[in-house]
């Protein structure tokens, strides 16, 4: 390759950049522009509104319970992540820190299951929350992915990476498992439980198929499924679905840009696992 | 005084200690909660996936009747089964190298620092915020028949307006750029780590030796990055398998079944034409499939866990 001169190769640089950039962002802006178009204007040329309008929105809540469906989601994701956090925290305690009987063979266990797609045994899941009756509930979306093999497995090598010292001194001045996990371990180990948290958040965010099968009634519904429920009966007003659309995605899109580092560590491990 | 310690590889069993008084009590509170669940909710179901493929429904739908492996003789024979298999692969096929590409050149920009690359590692990671049903949504509307931009820009150039997401022809590989495009982020956080463990007098020597940047790309980047392509590649495939939430969203399987992948058959088998148990084993054998790429994924993160 013929190298250019070097007062051009940075702006050329730079221009490369934002046009890759707008590329990759195009299909999003276009979805934002959309959702501030009047319905006379949105089949018109031009990425812009010429008139900004906010009835997209306000049709949208008011034909929709949009706050409700956000809620649910908030629930749900919340609740997953805190159930993720307190099972991976306290098993991967006991794997890393107590020694007992068994403690290599669980830990392969858990091993062997970070190898099972779980997006396959929906089936088989699905008649065990009915008969558990939790069909429609929070707790069908919460109680079946609060085990994650993959988050005891991340804290499990965290804890057992830090100092051994640490949890000499506690257990000379009489500390029990239950305080040195809570005041040894979890402190130091809050990267971890952050990039853990935020991989799980989104996880349980996005969930789509799963609500879509366990959920019927529609005060239970997720906000996943209300965008394809809005998109199903709006066929012609891609302004209101846009704006459906894009209320769902703040909430995660405020979170990655406030949290962005925990994201990125969370999305490095999840993906190639230590 | 500290005394010297070394760390053990997870492998091999640590030296047994005795317990004080409480602590079994205090162990088992922290290890049988979590034991339980994953043998509720990821070892049951998973062995019962198997046992349900074994049945069928009876007649009157009111109970299962034992079938041996009759539904995978039928699945075997079944076209409509093979058909969804034929559009996963081509769906994966398209994602993979699109997704991996897109990545890259993200990467690739923003692994090393220069003044604002903040701004742009976020807007290329940016993907990951997005779910779905949204990225479903936005596409659906960046590739509309009429309003579409995409449409727009290819009438301005002189060419003609596609019905993407309504032709049998297109609306599989359109599906599958979307699902790429939607994967960017993730792939190009991934490959930035990857980047960044690249050393740098790698590069200053190579410069110092005259290489080139397409030499050093050829020559250092890609050899050596070549270990997580290969692992990003994998992960990219196995989630690629199992896309549903676009698919649903936006052509229900259509037009003309061309976009009913594997697991949007598993799902109208089961849920709709009232086939649970068929579905099951179809469901199964899918399984098995990304058991096989998970095994591979496996070998290497398990030399990272060791040398990593």
């Amino acid at each position: 390759m013929v190298s250019l001169p070097h007062w051009l190769a940075r702006p050329l640089f730079y221009l490369g950049l934002g046009v890759y950039a707008f590329l990759l962002v195009l299909p999003l802006l276009n979805l934002f522009a959309a959702s501030f178009k009047s319905d006379g204007e949105l089949f018109a040329p031009g990425l812009w509104p010429t008139h900004p309008t906010l009835e997209p929105y306000q049709e949208a809540l008011q034909k929709y319970p949009l706050a409700r469906y956000l809620l649910n989601s908030l629930v749900v994701a919340v609740g997953t992540t805190l159930g993720v956090l307190l099972v991976s925290a306290t098993l991967g305690y006991a794997l890393a820190r107590i020694p007992f009987a068994g403690q290599s063979a669980l830990f392969g266990f858990v091993v062997a299951m970070l190898l099972i797609p779980g997006e396959v045994t929906f089936l088989p899941l699905y008649l065990l929350v009915q008969q558990l009756g939790w069909l429609n509930s929070y707790t069908a979306l919460i109680v079946p992915f609060i085990a994650s093999p993959l988050g005891i497995f991340l804290l499990r090598q965290f804890i057992k990476s830090l100092p051994q010292d640490l949890f000499d001194a506690a257990r000379i001045d009489g500390a029990g498992h239950l305080r040195m996990l809570w005041h040894i371990a979890l402190p130091l180990a809050a990267p971890a439980l952050g990039a853990l948290a935020a991989l799980t958040f989104l996880g349980a965010w996005n969930m789509y198929l799963w609500p879509l099968v366990t959920i019927n009634r529609s005060e239970m519904m997720t906000a996943q499924i209300a965008v394809a429920q809005v998109q199903n009966v709006e066929v012609t007003s891609w302004n209101v679905v846009a704006a459906t659309a894009i209320l769902v995605l703040l909430p995660t899109l405020i979170a990655f840009l406030l949290a962005q580092r925990f994201f990125i560590r969370g999305i490095a491990l999840g993906g190639l696992k230590g | 005084m500290s005394v010297e310690r070394r760390e053990t590889p997870w492998t091999e069993a640590k030296p047994q200690t005795r317990f004080k008084a409480g602590e079994g009590l205090e162990a088992a509170l922290l290890v049988v909660p979590g034991v339980a669940l994953m043998l509720l909710f990821i070892v049951w179901p998973t062995l019962n996936a198997f046992w349900l493929s074994f049945h069928r429904e009876n007649l009157l739908g009111t109970s299962r009747e034992w079938v041996g492996l009759t539904n995978y003789a039928e699945m075997l024979k079944d076209p409509a089964f093979w058909r969804s298999v034929g559009a996963t692969f081509v769906f994966a096929a398209v994602v993979a190298p699109v997704q991996l590409v897109l990545g890259l050149v993200a990467a690739l920009m923003v692994a090393r620092p220069f003044p604002g690359v903040g701004l742009f590692r976020t807007l290329f990671f940016l993907t990951t915020a997005v779910p779905t049903a949204v990225a479903a949504v936005a596409w659906g509307w960046f590739l509309h028949p009429v309003g579409g931009t995409l449409n727009r820009a290819l009438e301005a150039i002189g060419l003609s307006r596609q019905p993407w997401l309504t032709s049998p022809e297109l609306a599989l590989p359109a599906l599958a750029v979307l699902t790429a495009w939607a994967g960017v982020g993730f792939t190009a956080i991934l490959l930035t780590a990857g980047l960044q463990q690249i050393p740098e007098e790698l590069y200053e020597a190579a410069r110092i030796d005259g290489a080139g940047s397409w030499t050093q790309f050829w020559r250092i980047t890609l050899p050596l990055l070549s270990p997580t392509l290969f692992l990003v590649a994998l992960l990219i495939l196995l989630s690629s398998l199992t896309a549903f939430g676009q698919i649903h969203l936006l052509t229900r399987g259509g037009p003309m079944e061309s976009t009913t992948v594997w697991i949007y058959r598993v799902y109208q088998d089961a849920f709709f034409n009232f086939r649970f148990y068929y579905a099951s084993a179809q469901a199964v054998a899918l399984f098995l499939v990304l058991l096989l790429l998970a095994a591979l994924q496996f070998r290497f993160f398990g030399r990272k866990v060791h040398y990593g």
